[in-house]
């Protein structure tokens, strides 16, 4: 009866929406701002941004219930301003033609890929609000639940917006190493990204941990269960040595050693990156503990 | 307009759990299928300790997260302050259920929606009382109206100081308890 009534569908979701928003982050911050360096590293992010978080979101629908073989029953969803649902339903089905549009204009795809081709820069910035929104709305969605202690905090959101970019760029970067492997020299440029977020997410991974430790005692029991107790083996290991210190120490690596990296560690580095987020997901989502009550 | 509540009286409950099912049977649930059970506390050591019995429920709170949170609208609080759910649009999204910090939300998987403690409402309108109230052998529940102060229920509250489950989670629960 206590046990998470969500499970790897929505862990599902929330990895791939959060890797698809920052895929996308990542194809604009590169087309923007180092236009000359890759265009692969663009092209790859935007191609995977769009089917990414289109695929989290059959997840989340195949996770209903009456809602999954009654669909007409999807058009409530949208009924309740007070809900973050709602939000995530409006802002999940403006982002995701969004992404794809810009993936037809980035990469030429088809007429519509030409005329979307004038409207680059609208789509952009338009776009990035809304990937910010996707990655942020998916922290909030679950700090807002007071049935869950350990939730229920507002570092929550940032967690998730950090992983989703250190998650997205990995992802294009996977992308563009797929698209044309002798850019990968190139991509070392963009491992600076990696060292820049998967240290925040280090840092607010650690506050919130922390924070949970000396709070309620509810969220202390999650945190417990994940530094000590039932799941302390894949935090550990998955998601703070596998997922966040040995691909930042490769990024560091990669930055420095420009180009002389092998290609199979800058790609692994990158995987590992992905294995960390999905992970972090699972661990926040099973470690879920209610109140006590009595 | 009324405001129905629950004074429930752990020091008389002996854990029979009759109130669980006459429920069940009440609403038609299947044996797995729980509104309402009881949840069991010791304390202290022997010689010198104690067991208590909690029945839980639905608390039908003032400011219920489930209703906040539910996207579909299929929430709502009934005029006489009962939580609701129209089954005709759940979808079955379980947000409801994370929401809930009392945990007594539960998936029907038949209809594929989320059901809960709705008070036997239709009891209730007809002038009666919930089954898990007329039910109990030592009178454990004290049904009543909180808007009223003279209600039996209302004078119960106040006469042993009766809470709700941890008050500080700030959703204004229905359900009081007299712990001791």
């Amino acid at each position: 009866m206590l046990e998470s009534a969500w499970g790897w569908l929505i862990v599902s979701y929330l990895f791939l929406a959060g890797a698809g928003a920052g895929a996308f982050i990542a194809a604009v911050a590169c087309d923007l701002l180092a236009p000359d360096w890759s265009k692969a590293l663009a092209r790859g992010g935007s191609l995977v941004a769009g089917p990414l978080v289109a695929v989290g979101t059959a997840c989340l629908v195949f996770d209903l219930e009456a809602g999954l073989w009654q669909p007409w029953r999807q058009f409530y969803l949208i009924s309740n301003l007070n809900s973050m649902i709602t939000w995530g339903v409006i802002v999940l089905s403006l982002f995701i033609p969004v992404a794809l549009l810009y993936a037809a204009a980035l990469n030429e795809i088809t007429f519509v890929g030409r005329i979307a081709k004038k409207y680059l820069r609208p789509l952009e910035y338009v776009g990035s609000a809304l990937a910010i929104g996707t990655a942020v709305y998916t922290g909030i969605l679950i700090a807002v639940v007071n049935g869950v202690p350990f939730w229920n905090t507002p570092l929550m959101p940032v967690l998730f917006l950090a992983s989703a970019i250190s998650t997205g760029l990995a992802a294009a970067m996977i992308a563009a190493a797929v698209i044309d492997i002798n850019t990968i020299r190139t991509l070392s440029n963009f491992a600076l990204g990696h060292v820049i977020f998967l240290s925040v997410e280090g840092v607010v991974l650690m506050l919130l941990v922390f924070m949970s430790l000396t709070g309620s005692v509810d969220a202390a029991e999650s945190a417990t269960m994940l530094i000590s107790g039932r799941l302390s083996p894949y935090f550990w290991i998955l998601v703070v040595t596998l997922g966040i210190l040995v691909p930042f120490v490769l990024s560091i690596v990669e930055y420095y050693e420009y180009g002389a990296m092998p290609k199979h560690l800058v790609v692994g580095a990158d995987l590992l990156v992905l294995l960390g987020g999905m992970s972090l997901r699972a661990l926040i989502i099973y470690s879920a503990a209610p109140p006590q009550i009595v | 307009m009324p405001r129905y509540g629950i004074a429930i009286d752990t020091t008389k409950c002996i854990g029979c759990h009759a109130c669980q099912v006459a429920c069940q049977n009440h609403n038609n649930l299947e044996p797995k299928e729980q509104f309402n059970w009881i949840l069991e506390r010791e304390q202290g050591k022997h010689p010198s300790f104690s067991h208590e019995f909690i029945p839980v429920q639905c608390n039908h709170c003032e400011k219920a997260p489930c209703q906040r949170v539910c996207p579909t609208g299929a929430i709502y609080t009934t005029p006489e302050g009962i939580v609701y759910i129209r089954k005709e649009r759940c979808v079955g999204c379980k947000y409801c259920i994370e929401a809930c910090p009392y945990k007594v939300r539960i998936l029907d998987h038949g209809d594929g929606i989320v059901t809960k403690c709705w008070l036997c409402i239709d009891l209730v309108r007809k002038g009666g009382e919930p089954a898990c109230v007329t039910t109990c052998p030592n009178q454990v529940r004290v049904f009543g109206d909180l808007a009223d102060p003279k209600s039996r229920v209302s004078k119960f509250i106040a006469r042993h100081r009766a809470q709700p489950l941890r008050p500080d989670l700030n959703t204004v629960p229905r359900i009081f308890y007299k712990r001791s």
